[in-house]
């Protein structure tokens, strides 16, 4: 995907939309003519954002993760249910059923039984529900706290940024699974929401960094400038001028924090801290059959293809979020 | 372009000789929105000892032209037509023939000397590779020439400038560096990318006398790209014009300054502001039993930084601005113009003294009263590109400050947004076009009708024009004069260009180092300076007219000499050895290392 | 600069503490570590539960547990270091220095090869940029990104060990594996060096038939179960990469640079001949090895200052690094030597379990390549997630680099596209590099954790398992003290390279 800026020899940061043709687009010169110089497009006008939709609708990658990511969420939910309503499979993921043979894949038992006979797919829809939920939320939450913390430190500067930035470095300074367990260890009694908020709790100092980095060099420019000489209030500024435009960083960083929380939360299932027996998520399910691997390979691999399928559509679709927002790094030369 | 209106040069001159020449040259790109004709077909040649000029405005294909013989385009470029420098066919070499071309036979001056130098590298480890690459010294030699290059190019201190790192030098001096580099290797054309752009006024004539310099004492070549008028006149001996990938006219320097054929070139010529040519500004009324709409006193600004002294940008300056009068406040980079800008829009606190605004103190307003004197005030900045919120189409952007002060409903603000468009002459349609659609002077007007949005009594504009084409700055600066005509109000322009000042200034506040050199009425300052330093400043600004410009230079010579000043030139001593001259052709520097080398 | 960095470690050693208070709050709130007390029927329960609750201070305020801790680490600056004791009462200090030897050499190790790779990849994959090698490895990246590392470890120790280890035994590759292997190395190849269609299809076609017949070869003389290398190898493998040393660094055109690292390789050559025929090498040390790696430095740089020409410094550069890569090779070439006694003394050489074989008999060589050969799984997937940030932070950076207005002066003085990146962008792009590999530092240790878990390591991540399960926070607090100083160091030493990279920063 190219843009046409990269090519432009000279001047202007101008950025075309589609349909335009020409690079010299400020060659009318007559003084106090009108119109004084040429319309950059004649049809219609597209916003940034329409501009960035378009772009993230050519990437291949991101377009089809997003597919997969749909049917993954379908399956996972439609299929068993959620919470009282059922779903159209026919099976639970707490029964136990007679096991058929070793347990292995069969038409009645799709992903094959456990060790005792309990039906694997419900197991897993049920593990992948969690996951996705579980890491939603953190996701969501920790992008909420890390772009208020992120704005508040970079657009008051002073006492307000110091303060905050020593907090963000204090929990930076410890390895984000290991806060993780010690309050998942806390958390876990609380079931999968309170997990879900307190890990949301601590994964938002990477983005608060990147935040306020984004919000110091906007807060330089001249249309926040402009606005504080017009005299708009500090929070008019930051929701209307500088959030906006920081949005590309904040949307990139949220999905990256998704495919993270994923991984975060199936580590800590691993380790025991996570999501708990009877209930599961696709880090427990991995964690009880690591050993079954030589016997009873698919209690291994469902679970965890399942994983590296949603953090990887995940990634990409951040990636084809990059790419959509900051055209820059995807020249073609 | 229809027509090609092309003169034809003076001394007719055989094609041999030439040491660059493009012939119907064209330059296409290829992007995902169908192919770019940059360069549509142009002839041109430049000759030993001789200075071309490339003129136009951004887009039109010049420095693209300059590229082609360097062989550094992009890789969805398309070059058709031949480019020769000297007697090779650049088309014709391949990676090794165009790298063995580059800095040996065309080097480049870039415009901006404070990216074209590697950060991390030391001077001289820049200025020897260039050497030692094209076999001309190496170690202890390359070293002891490359301060004498320094040397030549007027930095002083030489052997410990070498061991310095970019960012410690200045600006000027940077691009004497690169200058330095470019003639490293003795090439017989040198092409300048718009070499003093960047720079500052008396920076820029001084570049400019030592590029001059390069042609009369090494016989080089130069092929001048430049949109400012001023730099042809001062430096060129022909001139190409470009306008869309076409060059319309071509001629020497006085026959398209003094009697440009092309309408564009005529249009052109007629944008670029002269000093004491347009005196439209009108006469000050007096205003003196009112309340100045700003008021200056002792102002002092300084910059904190860390674990360093605070730095005093703007030390002890008072000046007023009366009401419906324009304040011109000039002065070099670094002068502290733009931080008074601020400083009277209460977006820098000052140090000590005292900002009045129509009365009022605005360093000791809070809240309520702040906000509603800042009702009072417009500003205009300098960058197009960053003047407006991108996220918002125009009329939101130009709505802005009514919907901050809750002035009016959805359809007067409407209304009033359609009126302002008509103000600044832009089509109503661009209500719902948003910035990134605009080009650049559309922008710019699109910040004058939000400045106006409130009917502001004082507005300060920095540098409003300085980022635009001169032809789009003209029609823009015109518009200007005509609205504070029609709403009267008061402004301080802040602006480096003294010609742009002495076009709609009443009165001037010349700056130099944070403090105010000369203040008084715009026939005062500008056309009869007191002070040393405005004059030095009026005399480094070129003028579009050759012969006239000429005058200037010998004057400013002499104004130089009289000061007791050196004149920017190439030292080249008797003993001046040309480099690579005695070496044979296709000479492989890295065979005779043992040679020159231990 | 020293005033800079003073100031780093100050605000290091504060944020460091504010971590550790809040670590402690949470660790002993997380939890009853009197649970299994209140559980048990024994009638002993009540009298034990109140010994540990003296033990352990439960009865204090926090603030003051804290600061009794503190109290004994700030001990450590006086030589007294107490860590406490953990819940069975045996002393942490003396669990932590069993634990931190093995955490750290797999973290260090990790971190090197990650930073090796990651940038080596990223530059290859700037500078091919979108090649069927740039997607190949961005794809990569995407996935080792996804990868959950349990599930990874896994599966690296059924293919890596296990089905390894059931090979080895009879050590011949089938022909049709020789073949694929062959092939993708072929492609690989082909994609990397780029070229023309008709090069490509040179260097894959000779790619595939000398890898092929190698591994005949090797088959055939059941090189993989008693392989040798020997002095030939080892100088047309320091000979192979000092030329290509020369050719990254200066150029091969300059003669001077390439002589000098030829002749660094000669002599390493002669030296190795006589430390072999005077049996040094036979039963060395650590201590040894390491002075003897010095030497060899110092003679290579050695070489490079007196061959060194005008371009001394550089030649320098390449003779040193010629003559790292040399003692490596002659450290392979023991190591390899010393295969099939190890093959003897250890039938399943890749273990699964643990940091060493306990109990192991063999000599200096056969032990190293016991460590070894249980450090290599773990890692390696401790690497391979950090790879792949690396890899695309220097893809970024270079293509970022590539662009800039210094890098076309360079082009435009005649200079050639090694010339430019060499010298002109890598450097430049190494600089926003820095502070990513710091910051991964911290997520190689969370990583560390589970790494350790899967492969059964009694290291610093069995202590924080251990003591968290306890709610007991003398452990856990020792596992943050280890890694905190160990990820607050890997911060300086960034800040410092940082600094050393970009002059505009140097005060």
């Amino acid at each position: 995907m190219s843009d046409i800026r990269n090519t432009a020899p000279h001047g202007e940061d101008f950025e075309p939309v589609p349909g335009a043709q020409s690079i010299d687009v400020q060659g009318g010169v007559g003084a106090g003519h009108l119109p004084p110089e040429p319309l950059p497009t004649e049809d219609k006008s597209y916003s940034q954002t329409q501009l960035v939709w378009r772009r993230f609708l050519r990437h291949r990658a991101a377009m089809i993760s997003c597919a997969v990511i749909v049917l993954i969420v379908l399956v996972a939910y439609s299929s068993i249910g959620v919470g009282p309503i059922p779903g159209w499979w026919d099976k639970t993921y707490l029964a136990t059923y007679d096991k058929i043979g070793t347990g292995s894949p069969t038409l009645t038992h799709p992903f094959g039984q456990d060790a005792i006979g309990k039906d694997y797919f419900a197991m897993t829809m049920r593990g992948t529900q969690h996951s996705l939920f579980i890491a939603l939320g953190i996701g969501v939450l920790s992008t909420i706290l890390g772009t208020l913390v992120g704005a508040l430190a970079g657009y008051f500067r002073g006492w307000v940024d110091s303060v905050l930035m020593r907090m963000t470095d204090v929990f930076i300074v410890i390895p984000l699974l290991v806060i993780a367990a010690v309050l998942g260890k806390m958390a876990s009694s609380w079931g999968i929401w309170g997990l879900t908020l307190i890990l949301g709790a601590v994964t938002w100092t990477g983005l608060a960094r990147l935040v306020r980095g984004e919000v110091l060099s906007l807060r330089e420019r001249e249309f926040v400038m402009a606005a504080q000489a017009v005299g708009t209030s500090a929070s008019r500024i930051i929701v209307k001028h500088i959030l906006p435009n920081a949005v590309g960083v904040i949307i990139v960083n949220a999905t990256l924090a998704i495919s993270s929380a994923i991984l975060l939360e199936t580590a800590l299932s691993f380790l025991g801290y996570g999501v708990q027996s009877p209930d599961t998520s696709l880090g427990l399910l991995i964690s009880q059959n690591q050993n079954a691997f030589a016997t009873r390979p698919w209690l291994f691999w469902w679970p965890g293809l399942l994983i590296l399928t949603i953090a990887l559509c995940v990634n990409f679709i951040g990636d084809g979020l990059r790419d959509a927002f900051d055209p820059r790094q995807t020249r073609k030369d | 372009m229809t027509t090609l209106d092309i003169t034809s040069p003076g001394p007719q001159a055989t094609p041999g000789d030439a040491v660059l020449s493009f012939e119907d040259l064209t330059v296409t790109f290829g992007t995902d929105f169908g192919d770019v004709h940059a360069v549509k077909g142009i002839t041109l040649d430049v000759r030993p000892g001789e200075v071309v000029a490339l003129v136009g405005e951004s887009g039109s294909g010049k420095s693209v032209t300059s590229m082609t013989a360097l062989g550094l385009l992009p890789g969805n470029a398309r070059v058709g037509g031949t480019v020769r420098v000297g007697d090779k066919d650049v088309s014709k070499l391949d990676g090794k023939g165009l790298r063995q071309m580059r800095g040996n036979d065309v080097a480049m001056v870039f415009q901006e000397p404070m990216t074209a130098l590697n950060p991390v590298l030391t001077i001289g480890d820049q200025l020897t590779e260039g050497l030692q690459l094209h076999g001309i010294a190496f170690g202890k030699q390359a070293e002891a020439r490359a301060a004498e290059l320094l040397r030549m190019v007027g930095i002083p201190e030489p052997e410990r400038r070498l061991k310095q790192f970019p960012h410690e030098l200045s600006g000027g001096q940077r691009q004497r560096v690169v200058i330095a580099m470019a003639i490293a290797c003795d090439p017989k054309v040198i092409i300048a990318d718009e070499p003093t752009t960047a720079l500052d006024v008396t920076v820029q004539a001084d570049i400019l006398d030592l590029l001059r310099s390069l042609k009369e004492k090494l016989n080089t070549g130069i092929l001048l790209i430049t949109h400012n008028m001023g730099v042809v006149a001062d430096m060129a001996d022909r001139v190409a014009v470009m306008l869309k990938g076409d060059i319309v006219e071509m001629g020497t320097v006085e026959q398209v300054l003094n009697n440009p054929r092309h309408e564009y070139t005529r249009r052109l010529l007629a944008a670029v502001p002269r000093l004491g040519v347009t005196s439209a500004a009108p006469l000050v009324e007096d205003h003196t039993e009112e309340l100045p709409a700003l008021d200056l006193r002792n102002l002092v600004i300084e910059y904190h930084r860390l674990g360093k002294p605070a730095f005093r940008a703007v030390d002890d300056v008072s000046f007023q601005v009366g009401p419906g009068e324009i304040v011109g406040l000039v002065g070099e980079s670094g002068s502290g113009k733009s931080t008074i800008g601020k400083c009277a829009l209460g977006l820098i606190p000052a140090h000590s003294g005292s900002v009045s605004i129509l009365g009022q103190d605005l360093t000791k307003l809070r809240g309520k009263e702040l906000k509603a004197l800042r009702k009072r005030i417009g500003v205009v900045f300098q960058d197009p590109s960053a003047s407006m919120n991108p996220r918002l189409p125009v009329g939101e952007v130009i709505a802005e400050p009514m919907v901050v002060h809750k002035i009016g409903d959805d359809r007067s603000r409407r209304r009033r947004v359609l009126e302002l468009l008509d103000a600044v002459e832009l089509p109503r349609s661009f209500y719902n076009r948003y910035p990134h659609e605009l080009s650049g002077g559309q922008r710019q007007r699109v910040s004058v009708a939000r400045a106006l949005t409130l009917e502001p009594e004082l507005l300060v504009a920095d540098e409003p024009t300085s980022a635009l084409d001169v032809s789009v700055q003209a029609s823009v600066l015109k518009m200007f004069t005509n609205l504070q005509e029609r709403y009267r109000f008061a402004c301080l322009f802040v602006s480096h260009d003294l010609a742009v000042v002495d076009m709609l200034a009443h009165r001037v506040v010349v700056l130099q180092n944070g403090e105010i050199v000369e203040q008084g009425l715009r026939e005062d300052v500008l056309h009869n300076p007191r002070e040393e330093y405005t004059r030095r400043l009026l005399a480094a600004a070129p003028v579009p007219e050759p012969v006239e410009q000429r005058r200037r230079r010998e004057e400013r010579h002499a104004l130089l000499l009289e000061l007791g000043d050196e004149i920017a030139e190439l030292h080249v001593e008797d003993g001046y050895e040309r480099p690579g001259v005695d070496l044979p052709k296709g000479h492989n520097p890295y065979t005779t290392i043992d040679g020159p080398g231990v | 600069m020293l005033k800079f960095i003073l100031r780093r470690v100050g605000a290091s050693v504060l944020v460091l503490l504010g971590a550790s208070v809040l670590m402690y709050i949470l660790v002993i709130n997380s939890g009853d570590p009197l649970a299994d007390f209140r559980e048990s029927n024994d009638p002993r329960a009540a009298a034990q539960m109140r010994s540990r609750i003296a033990a352990m201070g439960l009865e204090n305020p926090w603030y003051e547990r804290y600061w009794d801790w503190l109290k004994g680490v700030g001990g450590c600056f006086t030589g007294q270091c107490d860590l406490g004791n953990s819940v069975n009462g045996t002393s942490v200090l003396a669990l932590t220095e069993q634990a931190a030897g093995s955490t750290l050499r797999l973290v260090t190790l990790a971190t090197l090869l990650a930073i090796v790779l990651g940038v080596g990849l990223g530059i290859l994959t700037a500078i091919r940029q979108y090649s069927a090698f740039d997607y190949t490895v961005t794809f990569g990246a995407f996935l080792f990104f996804a990868l959950p590392v349990f599930w990874a470890a896994v599966l690296l120790k059924e293919f890596g060990a296990i089905r390894y280890n059931n090979w080895i035994a009879e050590g011949q590759y089938a022909p049709g594996t020789i073949l694929v292997i062959a092939a993708v190395l072929a492609l690989a190849l082909a994609g990397l060096l780029g070229g023309s269609r008709r090069r490509r299809l040179l260097t894959g076609a000779a790619t595939f038939v000398f890898v092929a017949a190698v591994m005949f070869v090797f088959n055939m003389i059941d090189w993989y179960r008693n392989p040798s290398f020997g002095l030939v190898m080892v100088v047309l493998t320091s000979a192979g990469a000092a030329v290509l040393v020369t050719a990254l660094v200066s150029g091969l055109k300059n003669r001077k640079a390439l002589y000098a690292s030829l002749t660094t390789v000669a002599v390493g050559a002669v030296i190795y001949l006589v430390l072999a025929i005077a049996g040094v090498l036979a039963e060395p040390t650590w201590l040894l090895l390491a002075g003897l790696f010095v030497l060899a430095l110092a003679i290579s740089v050695g070489i490079g200052y007196f061959m060194g020409g005008y371009a001394k410094k550089q030649v320098m550069m390449i003779t040193g690094i010629t003559g790292t890569i040399t003692s490596l090779m002659v450290v392979v070439d023991q190591l390899i030597a010393h295969w099939a006694s190890f093959l003897g003394l250890k039938s399943r050489p890749i273990s699964t379990i643990g940091a060493e074989t306990p109990q192991f008999g063999g000599g200096f060589w056969e032990s190293a390549l016991d460590k070894g050969a249980q450090l290599l799984l773990p890692t390696l997937l401790l690497a391979l997630i950090s790879v792949a940030t690396h890899s695309r932070y220097t893809r970024a950076s270079m293509l970022e680099v590539m662009g800039q207005d210094y890098v076309r002066t360079a082009r435009s003085k005649g200079l050639s596209e090694r010339e430019v990146i060499v010298k002109h962008a890598f450097r430049n792009a190494l600089i926003p590099i820095t502070t990513i590999v710091a910051f991964d530092f911290a997520a190689l240790i969370g990583g560390a954790v589970i790494t350790e878990r899967v492969f059964g390591w009694k290291g610093m991540g069995q202590l924080f398992q251990q003591g968290l399960n306890a709610t007991d926070p003398n452990p856990v607090m020792a596992f943050f003290l280890v890694t905190g100083v160990a990820a607050v160091t890997m911060n300086l030493l960034a800040d410092i390279a940082y600094a050393s990279l970009d002059p505009r920063i140097r005060r």
